[in-house]
């Protein structure tokens, strides 16, 4: 399935996504993380569109550890759960997204930074 | 007068199967908020797939996600790495792989309505249904080796042929269950406490279904039209009898109408299979390390699975992604018990299928 990836800036995101996303044509699939080591990580919003074959847009912004993360539950009620989860995963904040969903206070934390 | 009371349902609780919790917020007896607790099995899979395995072995750490739908994780792992390797399957492979793709949905959608007759008070029905469900797991053992947990998918093929004892045995056990099957829709249709007891119960509506993102048998009961075996040219479903199975009313209902449709196109499709399939190797040699970054969607028996696997030529991957049916499907599920009566809530969880291995990962 090939994917059209779309690079953004962290801080046009919102806007980029609220200008792309229409539920009745596109399907959220999730949010996710990648350690690109050196302090940064790279965010993906990834969509397929209903009703058409291979069709995969993946939203990508490149940003540091500490920055801290809009959140898009509010354009897509669903990605709460997926934010939680790179939240417990790599460590970064999103906004209202709270820690906990899988790690417990006393477990390993942030586990897919590569540096851990 | 209104009274609100906090009741939990889970993390371990009689209707349920695999640990969750939920907390409800009842206004007398309907629900009104809903909190859902989903981590008490996570077992760091995601870590483990790039720096514990090597790329090779992965495909059998993802098989381990989730015992029911195990087939579904190795194939969409190995379709990952075989589109990053250059490589695609012959015509026999992939009939090979829909072939087993098609049963695990069979004897999971058949899981499912045990439980849901459990949950109606049919115990001795659910266990009619799982002792039916066994016609399919013989097969499954048949071919694979395993009942559960098959690690039949490999990368370049399959780990194992169908042979023509294997054709006959299958055809043997689809025709044997093809009428218990007819059998079960007739009750899910007439028997009142399985049908209109279950009707406007736990319903999920189409636009509901839209901005939450549902997916599968949860989606289509709804209305929305998507299935992944539709949306993607990796199998060619089209050839052997693929029939997109939908209902309207969102509710208990339709999503048992769904699962019981799907069983019977499913059955259809298998025989299809069988009795048409291609010549060729069943395995072949695939050559290299996986480089780039690859997205796959594979229709599991909840919905679609999801993988984004990256490599750089290494050893160890540099990301497996995994989003499973179920944890896509929770935004939706809180959704729809939002206004639904308290007793009411093991029924509607049972119609959802969770499945808190594949969640968790």
């Amino acid at each position: 399935m090939p994917i059209r990836k779309v690079e953004i800036r962290l801080e046009d995101m919102l806007d980029e996504l609220t200008t792309f996303y229409d539920a009745k044509v596109w399907h959220f699939l999730t949010v996710n993380g990648i350690d690109l080591g050196d302090g940064k990580i790279e965010l993906q919003w990834i969509f397929s569109k209903y009703g058409v074959k291979d069709e995969t847009v993946l939203f990508s912004a490149v940003t540091a550890y500490e920055t801290k993360v809009p959140s898009v539950v509010s354009l897509i009620p669903s990605a709460t759960l997926s934010e939680r989860e790179i939240v417990d995963m790599f460590g970064v904040e999103i906004e209202g997204a709270a820690k906990g969903l899988y790690l417990d206070e006393d477990s390993l934390t942030m586990p897919l930074r590569c540096s851990l | 007068m209104k009274k609100v009371v906090n009741i939990p349902l889970g993390s371990q609780h009689i209707s349920l199967l695999e640990p969750i919790r939920f907390q409800f917020t009842t206004e007398n007896e309907k629900i009104i908020e809903v909190g859902a607790d989903v981590g008490f099995v996570h077992r760091g899979i995601e870590k483990a797939c790039s720096e514990t395995f090597e790329w090779k072995k992965v495909g059998y750490v993802v098989a381990r996600v989730c015992g029911l739908c195990a087939i579904t994780h190795s194939l969409s792992y190995t379709l990952a790495v075989e589109r990053l390797l250059g490589y695609e399957a012959n015509e026999r492979i992939k009939y090979l792989r829909m072939l087993m793709v098609e049963l695990d949905r069979i004897h999971s959608h058949m899981l499912c309505l045990a439980h849901v007759s459990e949950n109606a008070g049919f115990e001795a029905m659910f266990m009619q249904i799982m002792a039916d469900r066994e016609l399919v797991m013989d097969i499954q053992e048949a071919i694979s080796g395993n009942r559960v947990q098959f690690d039949y998918i490999a990368i370049g093929g399959v780990n194992r042929d169908v042979t023509p004892e294997l054709v006959n045995m299958i055809h043997k056990n689809l025709d044997e269950l093809r009428p218990k099957i007819d059998d079960l829709m007739e009750r899910f249709s007439n028997n009142w406490s399985l049908s209109l007891k279950y009707k406007g119960v736990g319903v999920l509506t189409l636009d509901e279904a839209y901005i939450y993102n549902a997916l599968g048998p949860l989606a289509r009961a709804s209305g929305l039209k998507t299935d992944v075996r539709a949306e993607s040219s990796d199998f060619p479903y089209e050839d052997v009898g693929y029939e997109m199975i939908f209902e309207s009313s969102g509710d208990i209902y339709a999503r048992n109408m769904v699962r019981l449709r799907e069983i019977i196109n499913s059955i259809t499709m298998c025989e299809n299979i069988i009795d048409n399939l291609p010549t060729g190797e069943i395995i072949e040699k695939v050559k290299g390390k996986p480089e780039g970054e690859v997205v796959v969607r594979v229709e599991a028996p909840r919905g679609e699975l999801f993988y984004l696997v990256k490599g750089s030529r290494k050893n160890f991957l540099d990301r497996v992604r995994i989003k499973t049916p179920t944890f896509s499907a929770i935004p939706a599920m809180m959704e729809v018990f939002k206004g639904s009566e308290y007793a009411d809530a093991p029924a509607i969880l049972a119609s959802f299928d969770p499945c808190m291995s594949c969640t968790a990962k």
